[in-house]
């Protein structure tokens, strides 16, 4: 089970951590079950494990921050159940994601609504910037993205030591996507330049704050403010490239959906103010709080994103 | 007016660098970090301004890291790329 702790020692400059919860026997287990018995065994001990996890006062503290506003008016049974219900449905994600990696990406049906307005942006030729989540779960989506025949390219940071493995790692095959680090030179923002003057697509994470980036803005969300990175709609604004929100849910038991947001235009020479680029994170803020809405357990962020904000 | 000194004027002004005035900035300090304390972020305005005020893009990105490191080093890519 992976999960998103608050990391103590560096919570100025980050409140997160993606190394998961689990123990390396642990997650064998899983993929041992997976193997055996396929999903349904690995989801018959992850209720288990999920139950007892949720038990922990810790835990159920760490779903609270986003449940707390998602669901204002829940009493202490309901919280509980609601947060039985966040852990359960990221562990599924996670199965799911082995799954994909272990016995093939056709044991998960993945519909995409937007397909084609996805390949027209890409065809201007201008990149194309899709700005991802902790929700759902883009691995198993991005399995079908092979019909992009253009490079894909991932601003993605490991953290060291941490044992959960990706769908392709599963498999022994290589990274279909070309990793971007953030923690490399200038924060991987020439690298990222060049992918889209090149035309590719760029995928970043639009809810987190990565590393020591202190190129965030605050915006509303969910009648609070948080803090999300702009780095992207710069991007934009400097190359022409389009951004969309990419949200991917899991809708059934073997399936998932994928959908592209409306764009978001952000205008070309923005300049170096960040204030400028407040609406346009704005924007991507308010197509997540819709997620949320429509997908109240499958938005992962599982520590205080509100910075200590009381709920209104 | 040289390279050099174009080049500090135009990112005082370009990147609205307050309190800082061309002769302040030496040829070898830092663009990023210490020094000018620009953030990773403002590289993505270094390259429109190379293209703007020199009309010199800088196309390979990743191989062209080190001329971010200072006026000097941006100068003498600008010098060697002018038409």
């Amino acid at each position: 089970m992976s999960e998103n702790k608050v990391d103590t020692s560096s919570a100025v400059e980050q409140r997160w951590t993606s190394r998961s919860l689990g123990s390396f026997w642990q997650h064998q287990s899983f993929y041992l079950l997976i193997r055996c018995g396929g999903q349904q065994a690995a989801y018959l001990l992850l209720y288990c494990v999920v139950f007892y996890y949720t038990l922990l006062p810790s835990i159920r503290r760490k779903c609270s921050y986003y449940l707390s506003r998602r669901f204002h008016h829940a009493g202490w049974w309901q919280r509980f159940w609601n947060s039985y219900q966040m852990n359960l449905a990221l562990g599924k994600v996670l199965v799911d994601r082995a799954l994909v990696g272990i016995l093939g990406a056709e044991r998960i049906e993945v519909k995409f609504h937007g397909k084609q307005e996805l390949m027209d942006l890409i065809a201007e030729g201008n990149g194309v910037i899709l700005v991802n989540a902790h929700i759902g779960c883009w691995q198993v989506a991005a399995s079908v993205l092979d019909f992009v025949e253009t490079p894909i390219n991932l601003l993605m940071q490991r953290e060291e030591g941490d044992i959960d493995r990706h769908h392709f790692e599963h498999s022994g095959s290589e990274c279909p996507y070309r990793i971007i680090d953030p923690r490399g030179h200038l924060g991987g923002v020439l690298e990222m330049l060049e992918v889209l003057k090149r035309g590719e697509v760029l995928s970043v994470m639009g809810d987190r704050m990565l590393g020591h980036d202190k190129n965030g803005v605050d915006v509303n969300f969910m009648g609070g403010t948080v803090t999300f990175p702009f780095s992207a709609y710069k991007l934009a604004s400097a190359t022409g490239a389009p951004i969309v929100a990419l949200l991917s849910y899991k809708v059934g038991r073997n399936s998932y959906a994928i959908k592209i947001s409306r764009m978001i235009k952000v205008p070309g020479n923005l300049g170096r103010g960040k204030e400028k680029f407040i609406p346009y994170v704005q924007e991507y803020a308010t197509i997540l709080e819709n997620f949320c809405d429509e997908h109240p357990f499958q938005f992962f962020n599982f520590f205080d994103m509100w910075q200590n904000e009381s709920v209104d | 007016m040289s390279v050099k000194e174009k080049l500090k004027r135009v990112l005082i002004e370009d990147l609205n660098l307050e309190d800082v005035e061309p002769e302040e900035i030496t040829d070898d300090m830092a663009l990023f970090g210490e020094g000018l304390g620009l953030d990773s972020l403002d590289a993505v305005e270094l390259v429109i301004i190379v293209q703007k005020h020199f009309g010199v893009e800088i196309k390979d990105m990743v191989e062209s890291r080190p001329i971010f490191e200072s006026i000097n080093t941006l100068a003498a890519y600008i010098e060697a790329n002018l038409s």
